[in-house]
Order: structure tokens, then C-alpha cells, then sequence
């Protein structure tokens, strides 16, 4: 340090930097909040043509399956079940600040009848893996699951254990997965966005019964 | 007539339902759901006799205050000696109530 | 004008407005001459249907945003404005939902539970007088009696639901939420007699039409609050929520249900939440009275006022489930028993004695 001349030192004023071509541009489109927006019922039931060609069908079923779809990504009832220490986290994301009601899916039924989605929040171990996969067979049928924490998905720091599955979908399919240990509510609610999304664009719908 | 149209809407609520939902059962589906366990024996157990003599005394003072509405009615045309006479007699089923309770027949563990 | 009931302001609607004649001569042509009644009484249940269903859907709605602004929370959010259309899109989805049958259930009384407990929930409001002059389906001579005896037939629907449904978590769910409503019927009723006693009359219009100048919450202080707490009870609401209890019974006596026949156990708990807030309105907090706003008709002012009071002790209870824990089992039972039964025989004990007396 005392090898420099101090008289060439130049004091930057950090006030006159301009910070304009630091600046990232934000695609809109990709964020959260318009995400959200493209699954309103107005936007699904323009949807509706577009996929009645798609997958040649008449254009009155298609839009009944939009308004049902519609229906099912907006009031999704998570079963009250938890694992292990990410169910802590399911727990901080139904509070306030996170708040999972705005989706409509505070709903957190006790019985896997009235539900839609399962969590699996947390190590599956290989106790409980009949029981977990029991309870998936046991909800009716339009359900999804989605697979919470680095345990959950691939067994994560138990992965060499003898007692730990390594990895859910193993015995149950799974729709999204959240990695993280654990992951914050942040990612949690981003994958109930995800999950509305993939409601939406799912061609499931509705087996007709007058079909069948 | 309430009653048929009430009746009407279920049905046809429970008949859209059946036209527009999927339906893929399965034997583990149609199970009973006992917290992810397999169901061990009957359901039609032997049931706590709680339930039993709650049921009794619920009929006796049901009974009870089916007689008091006709008494309540008329009761300004009647004056002080119905009322006399009615408290003779929820007298008697407040003995009968204190007598429950000492038996510890209103105990919920027994 | 004025009118006895709801069926002779739709008749006099339909003769005004010509329909009336016109129907008569068609079906006096056909040889039926009943039917312009039929189709009278059939727009009336129709009406009432409606109405009870969208308050419904309204109280659905009107839970979850109480509850979650009691958690400083938003609640449901972006369906339409502040998730107006929640309730509808919850029965759109359950309309979707696979309904399940159990292997071992009792087919025929599994499915015709939901409707034992839903219909009576309906058939509560035939004599309960939502406003003046006339906006009532029938006024009944026995009405307060009618009432405690339809509103009793639920817990039949209860139990065949629990019993039917083949599950032990079921059956004991539905005999303890039974055990609870048919504790909680006595203090409940012995209350009303105490109302009785005053009006002298079982008619619903007539005990309203008494509280003209003062209340009843200020002449039956006592007989209010144990009401109150009976009806709490009767509601199911949360400091006696025997019926779903989750933490004890997954989900009470309708763990087995899902789908349409779920909604149905759930529409029956808000109708009866519904009915019983407005039975506590009709005795208690002086049905449809209030001041009068000039220039609108009266029958709209009063069932204006009839419907915020109803709203505002339903407020109450959700405030209520957003404040307080749950009570057990046993000191559930024994409030009703040792605590509810002798105050309430104690309450009409005082008011026979004041109206004896002539004071009241």
C-alpha cells in the first residue's frame, strides 16, 4: 500500500456513474404475476378454440372443458399431510406473507377424498412408503402430487441409507418437482403457479361420461 | 313441495355430476380410508353405552318440553297456579337430572 | 297493498302483469285447474331455493375472507374481484370431482344421507318472516315448533351418513356430533319457551310483531346467551365443532364422502349456519324491524334489515372460530348437561314468574 503514489489516486464520485446500461431487461411475460393472469376465465375460454383445433374437437366440449379445467386449477385442496421438516415450510407458505389462499387452495382437507393435490413433503422412508402410496390411490381422481425437498425427489443427504427411498416417484408419478432443503415458500407457490399451468394446458379435462 | 324440489335438486345436481366427472375405481380406491393403514375387522364394534344414556335423558326432557309448549300458550289465560304446578313438575325431573349426575350417568369416562 | 304470504304477491305479479287470466282459462280449458296454483308454488320454492343457495355461496365466500383477514391475510384473491367467484368455481369443481363408493358401504343409505341432511336444512325457512308485509312462505300457527322439529331431522342424516359410510372414524365421528346436537336441542328449545311464555303465541310473524318497541335480547338477557351458546353448538361452529373433527376423526362423519355428495354435507352445514342465524334474528334482535328509509317500498327496507342482522351474527361466529380453541368431547357434554340445562330451566322459572307476576 505504500508504494502508492497517492497524488495519482482518483477519487470516483460515485453519483456521476451512469447506471443506465447496467440496468437488465425484464421480460414481463415470464414473471409471476402474468403468469397468473393467462389462467383468468376470460383468457381460458379464448383458449378454448384454439385448442378444439388443435386436437379436432367440438368447439361447445372444448369450452365446457375449459370452464372445468378453470375450475380445477382455481380451487385446488392440498391434503393435510407432512412427512418430515418441509412440512414446516407448508406450514409458513398457508400463513400470512405467503399466503397460498389467493390461489384458493387454503382448503387443507384431513381426508384424501375431498382433496386434489398431495404434497410430499419431506424423506419417504421405506416404512412409510405403502402408507404415502396407499393415500395416493385412495384419492379420486382428478389429483396431482408434488414433490417437496431434495429428499422427496431423490432421497437428498439419506440417499445411502438402507431405511430411505430415494425418490418418490418410485411408487407414486409425480407432476412437479421443488428442490431445495428446504425449499422456501417462494418455491413452493412457484410450483402451484406451475401447477395451474399445467392444469390449464393438460388435455385431460373431463372424461365424458356420455362418451364412455 | 319444498320437499320434492329439494329432493329434485339433489338429484339433478348428483346427475350432472355423474355425466361430467371421470371415474376410474379401483380395489384400493374403494377401500375404507383409515390414515393410509389396512382396516382391521368390522366396523359394527361395540360402541361406548355413553352415547346410550344420553339418548335417554335426551328423551326424557324432549318429552318434557313438549309439555311445556301448551302450558307456555296459555299460559296469561291460566295464571299463578299453572305455573305452580308446572315447576311441581320440572321440580321432579330436576330431581331426576341431579340424580343422573351423582350416578355419574352424565360422565363422559367412566 | 297488503299481503299474507310470498304466494299472493307472486299471484298478484302474474294477474297484473295478465299471465294470471290467461294461465287460468288454458288450464280450466285442459280440465286441471290446479295448475296456475302448482306453477305459483313451484316459483315460490324456486325463489326460496335460489335465495338460500346464493347465501350460501355468499357465506362460503364471506368465511374465508373473515378468517383470512383475522390472520392478516388476503384470502382468495384472483378469482374475479377479491375472489368473488370462488364459491362458484369450488362447485365446478367438485361437480368434476370422481365420487367414490366404498366397497363395504351401505349402498342405498350412503347415498341418500347427503339429501336427509340438506333438505330440512331448507324446509326451516318456510315460516320464518323475512320482511314486512308479506314476504313470508307461510305463516304458520305452529311456526317456532315446526322449526325445532325439522331443524332436529339433520342429525338423522348425520348418523346414517356415518354408519352408512362403513368407516370407524366415520361412525364414532357422527354418534359424538350427535350426541352433541341432541344435548344442546334442549337448552336450546327450553329458551324459546321462555319467549313463548311472554308473546303467548308459537307463530313466528306474531313474536316478531311483539318486538315493535323493544327487543327481546333486553327482556331475555339470560335466555340470549344460553341461545346463543346453543346455538353455536347447533351450528357446529368452532368451539364446538363435534362434527368435523379433524383433529381427532380425519374428517368427522364425512370422511368418506367426495365429490357432489360431499358438497351436499357441506351446503347443508352453511344453510343450517344460515337458518339458525336467522331463527336467533327472529326472536332475539327483533326480525325485520328498523327504521324505515322513505322512497323505497317497505318489504325491500325490511328484508334489507332482516339480512344485515343475519349477516352480522354470522360475523359473530366466524370471528368467533377465528378467536377461540376447541373444546373436548367430555366438557362439551357436560357444559350441555350440568351448566346449559339448569340455567335455562332457571330462565323460564324467572320469566313465568314475572309474567305471572304481571310485570312483563
Amino acid at each position: 500500500m505504500d508504494s502508492v503514489d497517492k497524488d495519482k489516486v482518483t477519487v470516483i464520485d460515485a453519483t456521476k456513474i451512469d447506471t443506465s446500461k447496467y440496468k437488465r431487461e425484464v421480460k414481463r411475460e415470464d414473471d409471476a404475476a402474468s403468469q397468473l393472469k393467462s389462467t383468468g376465465l376470460l383468457n381460458t375460454l379464448v383458449y378454448a378454440k384454439d385448442r378444439a383445433e388443435k386436437r379436432d374437437q367440438n368447439v361447445i366440449l372444448a369450452l365446457v372443458d375449459q370452464v372445468v379445467n378453470w375450475g380445477r386449477l382455481c380451487s385446488i385442496w392440498p391434503v393435510t399431510s407432512g412427512l418430515a421438516c418441509c412440512a414446516i415450510e407448508m406450514m409458513s407458505m398457508s400463513m400470512g406473507h405467503y399466503d397460498i389462499a389467493r390461489f384458493g387452495s387454503e382448503v387443507f382437507r384431513a381426508t384424501p377424498r375431498q382433496s386434489d393435490l398431495l404434497f410430499v413433503a419431506g424423506t419417504v422412508s421405506k416404512r412409510m412408503a405403502p402408507r404415502l402410496k396407499r393415500l395416493y390411490e385412495q384419492m379420486p381422481e382428478p389429483k396431482w402430487v408434488i414433490a417437496v425437498g431434495s429428499c422427496a425427489i431423490s432421497g437428498g443427504p439419506f440417499v445411502d441409507s438402507y431405511a430411505v427411498l430415494t425418490g418418490v416417484d418410485k411408487i407414486i408419478p409425480v407432476d412437479i418437482y421443488v428442490p431445495g432443503c428446504p425449499p422456501r415458500p417462494e418455491a413452493w407457490l412457484y410450483s402451484m403457479i406451475q401447477l395451474r399451468k399445467l392444469i390449464k394446458e393438460e388435455g385431460v379435462g373431463i372424461t365424458w361420461g356420455l362418451d364412455k | 313441495m319444498l320437499t320434492f324440489v329439494g329432493v329434485a335438486f339433489v338429484f339433478i345436481a348428483l346427475f350432472l355430476s355423474r355425466v361430467v366427472r371421470p371415474s376410474a375405481p379401483s380395489d384400493v380406491k374403494s377401500e375404507i380410508y383409515e390414515c393410509g393403514e389396512v382396516t382391521i375387522g368390522d366396523t359394527k364394534f361395540y360402541h361406548n353405552l355413553q352415547y346410550y344414556m344420553y339418548a335417554i335423558a335426551f328423551l326424557i326432557f324432549d318429552v318434557e318440553m313438549a309439555f311445556m309448549y301448551p302450558w307456555a300458550v296459555h299460559f296469561r289465560n291460566l295464571g299463578f297456579i299453572a305455573f305452580v304446578e308446572m315447576f311441581i313438575f320440572v321440580g321432579i325431573l330436576v330431581i331426576g337430572l341431579i340424580y343422573l349426575v351423582k350416578k355419574e350417568a352424565l360422565k363422559w369416562t367412566q | 297493498m297488503i299481503f299474507e304470504n310470498i304466494y299472493e304477491i307472486i299471484a298478484f305479479i302474474l294477474n297484473s302483469a295478465g299471465i294470471l287470466q290467461y294461465m287460468q282459462s288454458y288450464s280450466d280449458a285442459l280440465g286441471i285447474s290446479i295448475a296456475p296454483k302448482l306453477i305459483i308454488i313451484l316459483i315460490e320454492t324456486a325463489l326460496l331455493l335460489v335465495g338460500v343457495a346464493l347465501m350460501v355461496m355468499a357465506l362460503t365466500w364471506m368465511e374465508r375472507k373473515v378468517l383470512a383477514h383475522a390472520q392478516a391475510r388476503l384470502g382468495p384473491m384472483i378469482t374475479w374481484y377479491h375472489g368473488l367467484l370462488q364459491p362458484v368455481i369450488d362447485g365446478v369443481k367438485l361437480l368434476s370431482k370422481e365420487d367414490l363408493m366404498p366397497k363395504r358401504a351401505d349402498r342405498w343409505i350412503y347415498f341418500i344421507a347427503p339429501m336427509i341432511a340438506f333438505v330440512p336444512a331448507l324446509l326451516v325457512f318456510i315460516p320464518i318472516p323475512f320482511g314486512r308485509d308479506g314476504a313470508i312462505i307461510s305463516d304458520l300457527p305452529m311456526g317456532i315448533l315446526y322449526v325445532m322439529a325439522v331443524s332436529a331431522i339433520s342429525p338423522i342424516g348425520i348418523l346414517i351418513g356415518g354408519w352408512a359410510s362403513d368407516n370407524k372414524y366415520s361412525l364414532l365421528g357422527a354418534l359424538r356430533a350427535v350426541a352433541q346436537d341432541i344435548s344442546y336441542e334442549i337448552p336450546m328449545v327450553l329458551t324459546v319457551i321462555g319467549i313463548v311464555l311472554i308473546t303467548g303465541s308459537l307463530s313466528l310473524q306474531d313474536i316478531v310483531l311483539f318486538q315493535d318497541k323493544i327487543w327481546f335480547v333486553f327482556l331475555q338477557p339470560l335466555g340470549f346467551i344460553i341461545f346463543l351458546v346453543a346455538a353455536v353448538a347447533e351450528m357446529a361452529r368452532i368451539p364446538f365443532d363435534l362434527h368435523e373433527s379433524e383433529s381427532e376423526f380425519v374428517a368427522g362423519f364425512f370422511t368418506e364422502y367426495s365429490g357432489m355428495k360431499f358438497a351436499f354435507f357441506f351446503l347443508a352445514e352453511y344453510a343450517h349456519l344460515f337458518s339458525i342465524a336467522a331463527i336467533m334474528t327472529t326472536l332475539y334482535f327483533g326480525g325485520w324491524h328498523g327504521p324505515m328509509i322513505p322512497m323505497i317500498p317497505p318489504i325491500i327496507t325490511s328484508i334489507g334489515w332482516f339480512t344485515l342482522k343475519v349477516l352480522v351474527i354470522i360475523f359473530f361466529t366466524m370471528w368467533l372460530r377465528a378467536t377461540v380453541p376447541r373444546v373436548r368431547v367430555d366438557q362439551i357434554l357436560d357444559i350441555g348437561w350440568k351448566v346449559m340445562i339448569p340455567l335455562a330451566l332457571f330462565n323460564v322459572f324467572i320469566t313465568g314468574l314475572l309474567v305471572a307476576g304481571g310485570v312483563l
